[in-house]
């Protein structure tokens, strides 16, 4: 199978220092992941285990202290690669003096995309189900609606890529189901999903194969296969617990 | 389109969304009102000039458009990339198939462009005033202004330098301003060099060194004066060599940035 995301011995080391005196923190260490073509990849883990970091890292919002990190083998950072990855934070943040649809065709432009960008834009917001708020300022958007914002900038630009974090995090019921629809239609259209969660359940729904990560290492790496036979709940409790 | 274009058309995006961001900030526009409002009152304070009104409209005004301009550059320059990296907003941007330096470059220049309007803003409303009043036209006036945006290019610069290796926006405003005051003094600077012992002077003079001479930008002084020994292309030569070696620092300290 084809690597869409590889990544190499990752480790990422937080050092601080405070009046002369050197804090170390640990991020990830040794992380090593290889995400197929056309997978849905899910990070799964307690609340600081270094699934953001993993996230940030492969973005190049952070940079690795040691490891590397590879995109459709090319070697990350890389400018043209980015044209190709969408990315949905766990809370998204715009401009809040914006409408939706001004925040969009920003982006859009950012992103160079060569086709019609009303167009896009329009394809996009049809999606993420956002057509009548679209020209509402996002100061006036509720924490639903800025979900949608946020999943349609990922979208924006077609990429093959996605890199989503905590995406059902906060959500009601309905933008759960909603959300698990939209990863499942990505998936029917061939797009590599890269996401973290620590909602066991929606993991379990729509990935292919999941990494468990525990105080910044990778303890195991699972398949459909493998929770079908023990639920994904058990295993990850027993692989934190052990 | 070519690379170049492309890349262009980023830098020029991100400097009118930056635009677009200060038309909407509270310290532009206050700094605007208060400037206008100032130029407007220089009006009744003319007296105090007393065979020569104009002068003090004349020097009372510019001073204004200089110190509302510093105001909104030290401000809006300390505080618009750290808002950016709170507000994680930044983050969007960033993932984008955009340099980082094009992000800075494109606020720059935004930032440049809101305070440059709101200078030519002021400007024209207090040459309406001078011409109200009687004066002649003056190229001078028009190169102090012009060496008042040079000015400011390099306060811009600064304040982002600062901005970016600081935490906190109070500490890159405090430098930036500390800068601009010593940037006064550099003259000052030079005579104490004559009278210090070894190593005070040698500190003072990489102090003198470094800091940018403003001095030389003050044109307003000099309206109405015959007596100009200062070449205009050595000075914009000069100043503009500071901010790109601000800007270059900046974009040195931004890409080793993490977020």
């Amino acid at each position: 199978m084809d690597t869409a995301i590889k990544i190499c011995d990752l480790t990422k080391i937080y050092r601080k220092r405070h009046l002369g005196r050197l804090y170390t923190n640990l991020g990830v260490r040794n992380l090593s992941i290889e995400v197929y073509k056309g997978e849905v990849f899910g990070l799964l883990g307690l609340n600081g285990s270094g699934k953001t970091t993993t996230i940030k890292l492969i973005l190049g919002l952070l940079f690795p202290t040691e490891g590397s990190i590879y995109i459709f083998d090319k070697l990350m950072p890389d400018k043209k690669i980015m044209n190709n990855i969408g990315y949905f934070p766990e809370i998204p943040y715009f401009q809040r003096f914006l409408t939706g649809e001004e925040i969009l065709r920003f982006y859009s432009k950012l992103s160079c995309i060569r086709e019609d960008i009303q167009q896009r834009i329009n394809e996009t917001v049809k999606i993420v189900n956002l057509k009548q708020d679209i020209n509402k300022k996002v100061s006036e958007f509720s924490k639903g609606m800025l979900q949608r914002l946020g999943i349609a900038q990922s979208l924006l630009h077609n990429p093959d890529i996605l890199v989503f974090d905590e995406p059902v995090s906060g959500l009601d019921p309905l933008g759960i189901l909603e959300m698990r629809n939209l990863i499942l239609l990505l998936r029917s259209k061939g797009k590599t999903i890269f996401f973290s969660s620590h909602v066991i359940s929606e993991v379990e729904k729509v990935c292919d194969r999941v990494g468990i990560l525990h105080k910044g290492e990778l303890i195991k790496i699972i398949s459909q296969n493998d929770w079908k036979q023990k639920s994904l709940e058990q295993i990850f409790i027993d692989s934190i617990k052990n | 389109m070519t690379q170049l274009k492309i890349e262009m058309n980023q830098i020029l995006l991100i400097s009118l969304y930056t635009l677009k961001e200060n038309f909407r900030n509270r310290t532009y526009l206050v700094s605007i009102f208060f400037g206008v409002i100032t130029i407007i009152i220089s009006i009744l304070i003319d007296v105090l000039g007393g065979e020569q009104p104009l002068r003090i409209i004349l020097d009372f005004g510019l001073s204004t458009i200089e110190f509302f301009s510093l105001l909104m550059i030290v401000f809006i320059g300390s505080n618009m990339i750290l808002e950016e990296i709170n507000n994680k907003t930044i983050y969007l941007i960033l993932v984008r198939p955009i340099s980082r330096w094009y992000y800075l470059v494109g606020k720059y220049l935004g930032l440049l462009l809101s305070v440059y309007l709101s200078i030519i803003l002021m400007s024209i409303l207090h040459l309406i005033l001078l011409f109200l009043k009687g004066w002649k036209f003056d190229i001078l006036y028009f190169i102090s202004i012009f060496f008042l945006g040079i000015k400011i290019a390099i306060i811009g610069s600064l304040a982002i330098f600062f901005s970016l290796f600081s935490t906190s926006n109070i500490s890159s405003m405090i430098f930036t301003f500390f800068i601009w005051i010593l940037g006064h003094f550099v003259m000052e600077i030079k005579f104490l060099m004559k009278k210090l012992s070894l190593v005070p002077k040698f500190f003072l003079t990489i102090v003198y060194y470094i800091i940018p001479n403003f001095t030389f930008l003050n044109w307003r002084d000099y309206i109405g004066s015959a007596n100009i020994d200062f070449s205009v292309l050595y000075i914009f030569i000069y100043s503009v060599s500071y901010c790109i070696c601000f800007l270059f620092l900046s974009i040195l300290l931004f890409q080793h940035k993490e977020f």
